[in-house]
């Protein structure tokens, strides 16, 4: 059974990743980010990862390409509504995923000890080499 | 007559939490037309394959994987 937590602090880290038209300038998508980023009301700036163009799994309406952009930040949930509706109204965004960021995902990052440790034991049975 | 149970994958890679924006990993665990590969043919354990289910779901969304491998049109 899930445990009901009362939070104090009413402020939750989230991700959120924006896949942008890649036909827009990288100018135009900046601009476009920090201007629907400026409705979160954020104490601190989000961190910004950019992925860039790559190539969509399947097409997306007439799109084969984004522009793939990650950010992480600390925000009120009651902001987020306003948030994703300028998304929505925003041609210039293909799709967009807000999560809730409670975990470190995927592995941590191994320290070079580890890694050549790591390298030395397992030479032969790393089969996602491509 | 058991077959030994194989390591889980996602353990033995150091992964706490399976990223949905780490395809290539999600890759390793979906067939040739993109379906989840079961747990009992990859060894994930259930914790991390209730993980994957639903990064695989949320990587397809963002055309991260497939939903349909070969599919086009």
């Amino acid at each position: 059974m899930a445990k009901l937590k009362i939070r104090r602090q009413s402020s939750r880290r989230y991700e959120a990743v924006y896949i942008y038209d890649s036909a827009l300038e990288d100018t135009a998508i900046v601009e476009k980010l920090d201007k629907v980023q400026s409705l979160l009301a954020l104490a601190e700036p989000a961190e910004i990862e950019h992925w860039g163009r790559r190539a969509l799994a399947y097409k997306i309406g007439r799109h084969e390409n984004g522009y793939y952009i990650i950010t992480h930040f600390n925000a009120e949930p009651k902001v987020l509504p306003e948030f994703e509706r300028a998304l929505k109204l925003d041609g210039g965004v293909i799709r967009y995923l807000i999560t809730l960021h409670e975990h470190e995902l995927g592995a941590p990052k191994l320290s070079d000890e580890e890694l050549a440790a790591r390298r030395g034991r397992s030479d032969d049975d790393d089969d996602d080499e491509e | 007559m058991r077959r030994q149970k194989k390591p889980c994958p996602i353990t033995e890679a150091g992964i706490r939490y399976v990223d949905y924006k780490d395809d290539r990993l999600l890759g390793r665990f979906i067939t040739d037309y993109g379906k989840i590969l079961p747990s009992r043919l990859s060894g994930v354990d259930a914790r991390h394959q209730r993980q994957l289910s639903k990064a695989v779901k949320k990587a397809r969304f963002l055309a991260l994987l497939p939903y349909v491998k070969g599919h086009t049109g």
